[in-house]
């Protein structure tokens, strides 16, 4: 009899986030869990596809994906191309070449609208916060996003304080009137994956994962997704995965913990 | 025709009041000996622009220097945000137009272009667009394609009056090379009416005309070039030095309170005569050959 498989929840979330890209894509990526994500996609199923950072970076093999941010020379090793934002988010993403782009926030709401400028009121007392850099071009210009976020109620929102990157707006084809281009087809946190109703665009539970129930999914959000009947268990990652993501992408377990 | 000049003269070119554009993302590239010669000559009333914010802003407007910003938004990511401009924009006393990257990218294009504006598919919907149509005089709007009839927003050219670039290599005549990602640099420079180049190494022009592919940036276009190592110190300068994790811890942790920030000014910038004696205090070559970058690494 084999033991049963030790992982850590980000392990699970960032098999999750792999299983999102299909080989062949055009990928963009900002930091922390899509990395791991998105190395782990290309060293399983997805081995073509194309990796991109907005500030100028294509297909890099860094040492460490331990880093400061994008622009901490680390994350741009062995890269294939070191260009620009007027080709990477213009030429590439603008043109309707991405793929999937991997977004986070500080809060989000029931249609995928994501906040990453300020908590408050943006009229009165606020607190700063990133604000967009590629964000909002990635949130209006790529095919599809796959949004990671930790599973915290004041982060899964009734309404955002403010709206940096739109996701489905108030729903009902308003993104789609506004002429952006596809829109969040994926919410991963450490409890739970959800996907959006393709009519009302409503965010909609996927799966919950293991040792995790509905009750804990649901009381720790601010609005209520839709519940189907019947909610699977969300893959576990593979003993593979949890191999290459501690031994080949992330050694340092910069995002263990 | 030599442009080159030194930190002092090429910072005394800069009015009060103007438009700077600033090379600086986060913690790569900023332009830190011309902020603090900036700070140390009482500039004052800057407007700066840049994609992503960098270093290079959050000291100018931190100590001052700058009270309006155009960007992207940004921050010094793991080490955390421009506590500065989040003061500035907390407390209302900094003016900010804000965008994304790619919208900064697309208005620094269109002015490069001599465009009278430019259409993007980014900001609708967000609150971004909102604000930025409530402000006087907005600099976005909506317009029909012609076309096919869509209605698109379009964005104001942007225009800086100087664009301040950190290059690794450049000739006296400001012809200059930027080696790994160039983020919005070529069209920040294209974009404004002239650039002063700081950089690491100044070469003889036969060097440049020798592999003149790597020229990012024309001379015609420079004004001033500054020839002085370690000018984006604690930042980093790819192939040249790795930024400086400690100061910029230092830094960081200082800018939190106006308290630390100040006394962070009076010891390295206002202590300090000039570039030479920051250099020095921060401890000399001996401590900065520990930076250097790694030429396989480029780190």
């Amino acid at each position: 009899m084999t033991a049963e498989l030790e992982y850590a929840p980000y392990e699970l979330m960032a098999a999750a986030g792999a299983r999102e890209l299909k080989d062949g894509e055009i990928v963009t990526v900002g930091l922390g869990l899509p990395v791991i994500a998105t190395f782990l996609a290309q060293r399983t199923h997805a081995p073509n596809i194309t990796i991109i950072f907005e500030l100028g970076v294509v297909d890099p093999e860094p040492i460490k994906v331990a880093v400061h941010g994008l622009s901490d020379p680390r994350i741009w090793y062995r890269a294939k191309v070191h260009t620009s934002f007027a080709d990477m988010l213009g030429s590439v993403l603008h043109r309707g070449l991405v793929d999937v782009g991997f977004l986070g926030g500080l809060e989000i709401d029931a249609y995928g609208n994501l906040n990453t400028t300020l908590l408050g009121d943006p009229k009165g007392k606020f607190r700063r916060f990133t604000g967009s850099g590629g964000g909002n071009d990635v949130a209006s210009n790529a095919n599809r996003t796959v949004i990671i976020m930790r599973h915290e109620a004041r982060k899964l929102n009734k309404a955002v304080s403010f709206i940096t990157s739109p996701g489905y707006l108030r729903g009902n084809g308003e993104r789609e009137r506004m002429g952006l281009r596809g829109g969040p087809s994926r919410l991963i946190t450490d409890k739970a994956i959800f996907g959006f109703d393709p009519e009302s665009k409503r965010m909609r539970l996927e799966s919950i994962h293991p040792k995790t129930t509905l009750e804990d999914v649901l009381s720790n959000m601010n609005f209520e997704p839709i519940v189907p009947g019947d909610v699977p268990t969300t893959e576990p990652p593979t003993a593979e995965q949890v191999r290459l993501i501690r031994e080949e992408i992330d050694p340092d377990g910069m995002y263990a913990g | 025709m030599t442009k080159v000049a030194t930190l002092a003269e090429a910072v005394a070119s800069i009015p009060s009041g103007v438009h700077v554009s600033l090379s600086g993302f986060a913690t790569a590239r900023c332009v830190m000996a011309f902020a603090h010669e900036v700070i140390r000559q009482e500039i004052k009333e800057l407007t700066v622009s840049q994609c992503v914010a960098g270093m290079d802003a959050d000291i100018l407007v931190g100590a001052g220097a700058a009270d309006r910003i155009v960007y992207g938004g940004g921050s010094r990511g793991r080490t955390g945000q421009h506590y500065c401009l989040r003061r500035g924009i907390e407390n209302g006393t900094l003016i900010t137009e804000e965008f994304s990257s790619l919208s900064m990218t697309f208005r620094y294009l269109a002015g490069s272009l001599g465009l009278p504006f430019i259409p993007i598919r980014s900001l609708r919907g967000s609150d971004i667009l909102k604000r930025l149509q409530e402000s006087e005089p907005s600099p976005v709007s909506t317009l029909n394609d012609p076309f096919t009839g869509e209605e698109w927003l379009v964005l104001k050219p942007l225009i800086p009056d100087v664009a301040v670039v950190q290059v690794q290599v450049a000739d006296e005549d400001g012809n200059a090379w930027i080696l790994g990602p160039r983020w919005d640099n070529e069209e920040q420079v294209k974009a404004s009416k002239r650039a002063i180049v700081f950089t690491e190494r100044l070469v003889s022009t036969e060097a440049i005309r020798r592999e003149p592919e790597r020229t990012v940036i024309p001379g015609f276009r420079v004004s001033h070039v500054v020839h002085l190592p370690f000018s984006a110190h604690p930042t980093s300068v790819y192939k040249v030095y790795d930024f400086d994790a400690d100061h910029i811890k230092q830094y960081a942790d200082a800018s939190k309170t106006p308290e630390g920030f100040q006394e962070y000014l009076d010891k390295y910038v206002y202590g300090v005569k000039d570039h030479w004696g920051y250099l020095e205090l921060i401890g000399g070559m001996e401590y900065l050959k520990s930076l250097a970058a790694d030429p396989v690494l480029g780190y």
